[in-house]
């Protein structure tokens, strides 16, 4: 499996990077968007709503040297969200969760990132219906199947979050659909021009 | 057989349309009680779907026999009780048909400010008679909740007053209703 065939390195570390790594600065990535996933799962009663949603726009900048350089910015859309059933997915974007007619966008900006033993945590600001929210994503990086152990231009990142939707004020069928919705994201990214 | 009202007597088309829709009201305030207080699931949650498309139901069928009065007139009350247990009578029927029509008419309008659509029976898709909106929903489910109330306590004295006039001065009221005839 790739996920095990791959080397986790660590995202804006220092030290267990290949030398080539360590040498280069600022890079820019660019989301495949096809191969990228934006996932979600929530509890509904003894049973779980999970879905996806698209992802608009996606700004990486990764400097491997300089933790400070580091930058994310990623925008959703919010009206194209799915549901594992049809009435979740309504009253998912409809007024009471994430209101996608007056706020269609949903978006994440990183204000810090800190290097862990696999990864990265990212903070950042969480914006959804308008309310923007200090939020922070647990990522680990891989490299993308069938690439070499040094190349870095082609990256996997898996992240991780739990958003309360209540302090965004999504507070929609609160009796049935719980308030922590576990985000689960894939995305692939290619290293773009310098 | 004679599908009209007389002036001395209900029709069945009448008598039909007042005890299927009693029992589908009657039935419809316990299953929204039981709904609002279940713990929904996966195997559940078309339930709400359910409750909706009898609601629909139900709102068809009182504007069907509202059509059907203007056709074929129900018979005035039996007399021989005082003029204000009459107009009391007269009113609660009127208030009753205006709570027939606005409690799943606020069960629409609630249902659609929620932006999910309200499908009768999984085939018609009925278009949404409010736009969608927080406050809308909150507010409409609230009043449908209220009318539900106010229809239980206008039912409750229904029954009393035909009770009343049935078991206490069993003058014929119900067995008309039932039957057709005194
Ligand atoms: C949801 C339940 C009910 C509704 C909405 C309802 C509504 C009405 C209405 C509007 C009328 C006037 C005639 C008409 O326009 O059809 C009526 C008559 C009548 N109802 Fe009901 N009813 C309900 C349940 C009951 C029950 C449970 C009883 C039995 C105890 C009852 C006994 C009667 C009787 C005896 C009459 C005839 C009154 C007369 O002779 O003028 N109803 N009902
Ligand atoms: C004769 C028709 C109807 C009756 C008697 C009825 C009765 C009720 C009752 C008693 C409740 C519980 C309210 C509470 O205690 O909070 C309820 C809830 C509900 N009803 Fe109806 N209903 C009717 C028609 C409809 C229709 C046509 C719709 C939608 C198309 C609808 C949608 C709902 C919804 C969504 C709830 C849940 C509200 C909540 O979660 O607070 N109902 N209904």
């Amino acid at each position: 499996m790739r996920l095990i065939a791959a080397l986790t390195i660590l995202i804006c570390g220092l030290g267990t990077l290949p030398a080539a790594a360590t040498s280069a600065t600022a890079r820019h990535y660019a989301l495949q968007t096809e191969a990228s996933l934006v996932g979600y799962e929530t509890d509904f009663g003894p049973d779980k709503i999970t879905g996806t949603m698209p992802v608009t726009q996606a700004d990486l900048t990764l400097d491997f040297h300089t933790l400070a350089n580091c930058h994310v910015a990623v925008t959703l859309d919010a009206s194209k969200a799915t549901a594992s059933f049809p009435f979740a997915a309504q009253a998912l974007r409809g007024p009471l969760v994430l209101d996608a007619a007056d706020h269609p966008q949903i978006t994440f900006v990183s204000t810090a990132i800190h290097p862990t033993d696999t990864g990265a945590i990212i903070d950042g600001d969480l914006t959804i219906r308008g309310v923007t929210q200090p939020f922070t994503l647990v990522a680990t990086l891989y490299r993308q199947h069938g690439t070499a152990t040094d190349d870095l231009t082609h990256l996997e990142i898996h992240l991780t979050g739990i958003v309360h939707r209540s302090a965004f004020g999504a507070t929609g069928w609160a009796e049935m659909v719980g308030d922590d919705v576990r985000l689960n994201i894939v995305a692939r990214v290619a290293q773009t021009g310098a | 057989m004679r599908l009209a009202n007389r002036p001395d007597g209900f029709g069945p088309v009448t008598r039909l349309l007042h005890w299927g829709m009693a029992a589908g009201i009657l039935g419809m305030l316990a299953f929204g009680l039981t709904l609002v207080r279940m713990r929904m699931s996966l195997a559940t949650v078309w339930l709400f779907g359910l409750h909706k498309s009898i609601g629909i139901t139900l709102l068809a069928l009182a504007l069907l026999r509202l059509l059907w009065h203007r056709v074929s007139p129900p018979p005035g009350p039996l007399g021989g009780v005082p003029a204000a247990q009459l107009a009391l009578a007269r009113w609660t029927h009127r208030a009753l048909y205006l709570l027939m029509l606005a409690v799943p008419l606020s069960g629409w309008a609630g249902s659609a400010a929620t932006g999910i659509d309200v499908v009768v029976f999984n085939t018609l898709t009925l278009p949404p008679i409010v736009p969608p909106s927080e406050a809308g929903a909150k507010a409409l489910l609230t009043l449908h909740h209220w009318l539900t109330w106010a229809l239980m306590g206008l039912l409750a004295l229904h029954v009393a007053g035909a009770l009343k006039r049935s078991v206490l001065a069993r003058d014929g009221t119900l067995s008309r209703m039932v039957l057709g005839r005194r």
